[in-house]
C-alpha cells in the first residue's frame, strides 16, 4: 500500500515539476498546430504529428517540407538530422533511470526539456522513485504539447488575436528554466569556463541563423574548453609540484 | 498532399524513437556488464561533462529572442536576472520560472505600450 502511495506521490512530484515547461510548450504548440493547418494539413493529422514525432523544431520542418512536396526520403532524412542531438540523452540518463518495460514510451517523451529537468532531478531521487517521477513529468509535457497542438490547429488564430503577446512572452519560461537547472553547477572555475563557452556559441550560432546545430555544437566548444582547462590545470599542478 | 506522408510520419516518427531509445539501451546494459564485472559501475568522465553542457547549449539558444530588438535584450536579461534572485531566494524550480517571466513580460508590455 504504501509502495503505491510513494509511487502516486513521485508521480505528482514529476509532474509538479515540470509544470514550468508547460509555459514554453503550449505557445510554441499553438504556433505549431496553426502552420501545420494554413500548410494544408487537417486538424488531426496535425495532432498525429505531434502525438507521434514530438520534437519541435523538426515537426515545424516536416510540415514545411511535406507541403512543398519534398520528396519522402528527404523529409525523413531531415527530420532525423535535427533530432540527431537525441542520441546523447539517453546515455547521460541511463545510470540514473532504472531498467523498466515501459521504456519504449519513456524514451518517446525524452525531447529537451525533458532531458534537462530529469538530468538534474533523477540523481536526487531514491531509485524506486525514478520511474514514477520521470513518467509523471514526461506524460504532462507530452500531453500539454498534443493539446497546445489541437488548440493551435482549431483555434491558433483566434487565440493570437485575442492576446498577441502571449506567445511572445510564455516561451521565456523555457530559458527561465534552464538557467535555474544550471544555476547550481556554476560551482567551479572550470565549470564556469566551460558553461559560459557554451552559452555565448549557442547565442552566436542562433543569431546567425544555425539554430538547429546551435546545441550540438555549442556543447562540443564547451566540452573542449572544459578539457583544455583541466588539462592546463594539471600541467601547472605538476610544473609547480 | 499525397497518401505519402503517412509513411514519411511513420518513417520520422520511428527512427527519432529509436534515435532516443537505443542509446539508453545500450548504455544500461554497458552499465551493468560493468557492475557485474568490477561489482561498480562508473559513469564515463564524457558523459557527466557532456550532459550538463547540452543544458547550457539549450539555455543559450533559448534565451536569443524571436525578434531581437533592444526591449526583447533587456527583457531577456532582467527576465534571467529576476529568475536567478528567485532561485537563490527560494532554491525551488517553479517560482524562479514565475518570476523570470513575469518581468519580462513586464518589459515587453511597457515597451510595446511606450512604442504605441
Amino acid at each position: 500500500m504504501s509502495l503505491v502511495t510513494d509511487k502516486g506521490a513521485a508521480w505528482l512530484s514529476g509532474v509538479r515539476e515540470a509544470l514550468p515547461l508547460l509555459g514554453g510548450y503550449i505557445p510554441v504548440a499553438i504556433s505549431f498546430g496553426m502552420v501545420a493547418v494554413q500548410a494544408g494539413f487537417s486538424v488531426w493529422q496535425t495532432v498525429l504529428i505531434s502525438i507521434f514525432i514530438y520534437a519541435g523544431a523538426s515537426q515545424f520542418l516536416f510540415v514545411a517540407m511535406v507541403a512543398s512536396g519534398a520528396p519522402w526520403w528527404l523529409v525523413v532524412l531531415m527530420t532525423l538530422l535535427i533530432n540527431a542531438r537525441h542520441v546523447v540523452y539517453g546515455p547521460s540518463l541511463a545510470p540514473f533511470l532504472p531498467k523498466s518495460r515501459w521504456s519504449p514510451l519513456l524514451c518517446h517523451g525524452l525531447t529537451d526539456q525533458i532531458f534537462a529537468l530529469a538530468l538534474m532531478r533523477l540523481p536526487k531521487l531514491a531509485v524506486s522513485e525514478r520511474i514514477g517521477w520521470y513518467s509523471g513529468a514526461m506524460l504532462l509535457a507530452w500531453f500539454s504539447w498534443i493539446a497546445g497542438t489541437a488548440l493551435g490547429a482549431v483555434a491558433g488564430e483566434e487565440l493570437t488575436r485575442l492576446w498577441p503577446l502571449l506567445g511572445e512572452i510564455m516561451p521565456f519560461a523555457l530559458p527561465a528554466l534552464f538557467l535555474v537547472l544550471l544555476a547550481p553547477r556554476f560551482s567551479s572555475v572550470i565549470w564556469c569556463i566551460a558553461l559560459g563557452c557554451t552559452i555565448m556559441v549557442a547565442m552566436l550560432l542562433t543569431l546567425y541563423g544555425f539554430t538547429n546545430t546551435a546545441i550540438p555544437l555549442a556543447a562540443v566548444s564547451g566540452a573542449l574548453c572544459f578539457y583544455l582547462v583541466r588539462a592546463s590545470t594539471r600541467a601547472g599542478g605538476n610544473q609547480s609540484g | 498532399m499525397d497518401n505519402n506522408w503517412w509513411l514519411t510520419l511513420l518513417l520520422a516518427s520511428t527512427g527519432t524513437l529509436l534515435m532516443r531509445l537505443l542509446p539508453l539501451l545500450w548504455m544500461q546494459r554497458h552499465l551493468l556488464k560493468q557492475q557485474s564485472k568490477e561489482g561498480l559501475a562508473a559513469i564515463p568522465d564524457w558523459q557527466s561533462v557532456l550532459g550538463p553542457l547540452m543544458i547550457a547549449a539549450m539555455l543559450g539558444v533559448s534565451l536569443v529572442p524571436g525578434t531581437p530588438g533592444i526591449a526583447e535584450w533587456l527583457a531577456t536579461a532582467l527576465g534571467a536576472m529576476a529568475a536567478l534572485m528567485a532561485w537563490l531566494w527560494t532554491k525551488s524550480l517553479g517560482w524562479p520560472v514565475v518570476a523570470g517571466v513575469t518581468l519580462y513580460g513586464l518589459v515587453i508590455v511597457v515597451a510595446r505600450m511606450a512604442l504605441v
